[in-house]
């Protein structure tokens, strides 16, 4: 029966990145290889943001939240984004379209994310006898992380690959991969700041990175109408 | 302009199934809380001359039910219950009828822990414990003498346990017992098959004061032995402490030691007889440590045995202590015993009452302490306030039997009952109303010693085939011991007789709360939905409604049924 649930869990975790790649463009011009380095570079940049985070963060003793150490975290974070640059603009990738380019970087973004940070607790945990519903609320985190990841792409391509842009959009553009780019440090912010459960915390995620994605898939759009 | 109108009303819908789900979810987390860890303790296992007794198992991994449900199968539940409100016929008549049970949890009260410090030893009960001390008696009897299939623990009320129980109260109202399809409470106490305990050690311990021997005498001089069982048996070992029967005779022996300690220090107060003191073991099976500890001694000494005096349950009585003796009371040494005590106890306004009970050789049941002395000759006496003889495994300190219901004034008046009929008897002033060990003076009984050691007998289990040769306790009081006398010696004896003891006496339980079955099938169709519809918007986001429905036409493919 717990077996069950682990499944039911995975599931919910890694469901959606599979669902993703086999529903969209991605999988008929076979862009695994993109994501998969996409994936490595983010092994590699979890690596230097491990490295980074252990030479200037104290160990805090108790839970609270350290506005000081928060802003070094946030700082670290942005490693993140450095990792999205090397990922989209410096890596050799086949001859796939920028459109699809973004999505495959990505999504192998967010597989490694989930398959480095949730898998080990999952299958810990899930299967052992006592029911909580924090193996389900982290799945849908990883939900809010996918949808995040592909907006942050989106917008990196944005700013990094895509020359003739409207003047206006850029400071825009800029805005919105910072919000993004920081949700890390926002959502800890609000568990450990303010003190929100996880199940608010989750819906915050979700509700945050639906807007993130409609805002960027807008922004897209927009760019993309001056080139067609 | 259509179609983006038909995307972003698509987008919304499955927005909204998002936020609805998360809604569901925030409504539900109240429910669960983290897995409990009580600290539970078996149900003793043994075998009485091949004939198995207690609980036969020790591993546990059922779902919970509050109460016995009729005509519900309970073979794989177990029940909790609370002994507060037992009902202790209708648990009788489950258990002898052998009806299946996955396992049995009592709850005690938290009055009889030993961790509760508070309000103890005051001897004031009120009725509603006193009913409570005889339910547990009356339970745990019922527990020691059945043969129970399933396993049988016991834990304390505390608040996690009481939480998940009015939970598991609610669950039972509302519907039918939990099962695996139901969800509900777990019950994992994953312990090791319990394994014969291979020659159990009992452990005596005595202590000589030596008496003034004036010079020229060749003759002997006299003993008087003074004797306390120190261990104990119960329906759970590790619950055993036995704060009456018998840390009360422990103490009191304790307590003597030290008194006659200071009179024989000096030379001028030491009286003319050797005093020995022995703690035994083995008091619940036929005082077998005495019999041993007896048939040690060399003739000489055992011939040189004034007379001994066993303490026995003096912690709890109100107002008439008993003197069991075995030979007839027409006998001019018990007539001189006991008119010795009769006499302090009307100085100190006490009753105590002479019992007589024969000896039948044959039967091997030895009731008293006393009559493993008669048995061998020597004059003997138990003091105790208990009237009658008990039967086997009765009143050897269990459940019921903790400080909650001692009465610490009760020791010390009998203590001093003990003491001060001692030495009359020692420095001869029988008949005369001097009061040796007079409060206030330096030696006088001293209550916060007597409270120190009940405090530790009332939270040490003292079963003995669970103590080790080496037990901490057995130390502590050969040390105390040694402090008080000269020449202490430990005789270390194999348990014998018909007894087999099967170890594992703690465990602990894990409490979880599990989800169902349903929930989980529920959970699959959701998550499935979920993929489906995600699947579908995705596609027709990105390929348009046309290649949706082209995916549908052809017969499955691969790619479906990922999703």
């Amino acid at each position: 029966m717990t077996v069950f649930h682990f499944f039911n869990c995975a599931i919910l975790t890694f469901g959606p990145h599979a669902v993703y790649y086999s529903a969209t463009p991605l999988s008929e011009y076979d862009t695994l290889g993109t994501s998969v380095k996409a994936a490595l570079v983010y092994l590699g940049t979890a690596l230097i943001k491990l490295v980074c985070l252990a030479t200037f963060l104290n160990v805090s003793e108790n839970d609270s939240f350290d506005p000081y150490q928060e802003l070094l975290k946030a700082l670290i974070g942005f490693i993140d984004v450095a990792g999205l640059y090397f990922a989209l603009t410096q890596l050799t990738h086949r001859n796939i379209s920028q459109n699809h380019k973004f999505q495959a970087v990505g999504l192998g973004w967010a597989f490694a994310d989930s398959v480095l940070h949730r898998l080990a607790p999952l299958w810990v945990g899930a299967r052992g006898l006592e029911f909580t519903w924090d193996y389900i609320l982290q799945g849908l985190e990883a939900n809010a992380n996918l949808v995040l990841s592909i907006s942050l792409a989106a917008l990196g391509s944005l700013m990094w690959l895509r020359k003739n842009k409207p003047r206006t959009l850029i400071p825009i553009i800029y805005i919105c991969a910072g919000i993004v780019a920081t949700m890390p440090s926002i959502t800890s912010y609000l568990r450990r700041g303010l003190g929100w459960h996880l199940p608010k915390v989750v819906g915050f995620e979700l509700f945050t990175s639906l807007v993130m994605a409609f805002i960027s898939w807008q922004l897209f759009a927009t760019c993309q109408r001056p080139s067609t | 302009m259509a179609t983006r109108k038909g995307r972003e009303g698509e987008m919304l819908e499955s927005v909204y199934s998002v936020i609805a789900l998360v809604f569901v979810l925030v409504a539900c987390v109240e429910l669960c809380d983290a897995a409990t860890v009580v600290d539970v303790y078996r149900l003793i296992q043994y075998d009485l001359a091949g004939v198995p007794f207690g609980s036969r198992l020790a591993n546990l991994n059922h779902h919970a039910a509050s109460g016995f449900a009729p005509a519900a199968d309970l073979s794989r539940t177990v029940v909790i219950v609370p002994v507060r409100d037992i009902n202790i016929t209708f648990i009788g008549d489950y258990i002898t009828q052998k009806q299946p049970l996955g396992g049995l949890l009592f709850l005690l009260p938290r009055m009889i822990s030993s961790e509760n410090r508070d309000d103890m030893g005051r001897g004031d009960q009120t009725f509603e414990e006193k009913l409570m001390r005889n339910m547990l008696g009356e339970l745990e009897q019922l527990l020691i003498h059945a043969s129970i299939p399933y396993p049988v623990y016991f834990a304390f009320e505390d608040d996690n346990i009481d939480d998940v129980l009015t939970d598991i109260k609610r669950n039972d109202a509302t519907s039918q017992p939990a099962t695996a399809t139901t969800g509900g409470y777990k019950l994992v106490v994953s312990a090791p098959e319990p394994k014969k305990i291979v020659s159990p050690t009992i452990t005596n311990i005595q202590g000589w004061l030596p008496g003034l021997k004036v010079d020229g005498d060749a003759n002997q001089l006299p003993t008087i032995a003074i004797v306390a069982s120190y261990d104990t048996f119960g329906a759970a070992p590790a619950l055993s402490v036995g704060s009456d029967s018998n840390g009360s005779g422990v103490v009191a022996l304790l307590e003597i030691a030290r008194l006659f300690s200071l009179l024989y220090s000096n030379p001028k107060t030491r009286g003319r007889y050797n005093l020995l003191f022995g703690l035994t073991s083995g008091g619940p099976y036929n005082y077998n440590g005495t019999h041993k500890w007896l048939r040690s001694f060399d003739q000489r000494l055992r011939e040189s045995i004034d007379y001994a005096i066993c303490l026995n349950s003096i912690g709890s009585w109100d107002n008439e202590l008993w003197i069991h003796v075995s030979k007839p009371p027409e006998n001019a040494y018990i007539k001189q015993m006991f008119e010795g005590f009769a006499e302090v106890a009307e100085e100190l306004g006490l009753k105590v009452g002479l019992k007589h009970k024969k000896i039948n050789i044959s039967n091997p049941r030895v009731a008293w302490e006393h009559e493993q002395f008669s048995r061998l000759r020597v004059t003997a006496a138990t003091l105790s306030e208990l009237s009658v003889a008990p039967e086997l495994l009765e009143r050897t300190g269990g459940l019921s039997d903790s400080r909650h219901f001692l009465n610490e004034a009760a020791i010390i008046r009998s203590i001093k009952l003990v003491a001060e009929s001692l030495a009359r008897h020692i420095y001869g002033h029988e008949g005369k109303n001097i009061q040796i060990f007079a409060d206030d003076s330096s030696l006088a009984v001293n209550p916060s010693y007597i409270q120190s050691w009940l405090h530790l007998l009332s939270r040490t289990p003292r079963v003995a085939p669970f103590c080790s040769k080496n037990d901490p306790f057995i130390l502590a009081l050969k040390k105390e011991l040694a402090d008080h006398t000269v020449e202490v010696n430990v005789q270390h004896e194999v348990l014998d007789g018909m007894f087999t003891f099967y170890d594992s006496t703690k465990a602990r339980l894990n409490i979880y709360q599990v989800a169902s079955v349903t929930f989980d099938l529920l959970l699959l169709l959701v998550l499935g939905s979920y993929l489906i519809v995600l699947f579908s918007f995705l596609v027709i986001t990105t390929r348009g409604l046309d290649d949706l429905i082209s995916l549908f036409r052809r017969p499955p493919s691969r790619k479906l049924k990922t999703a």
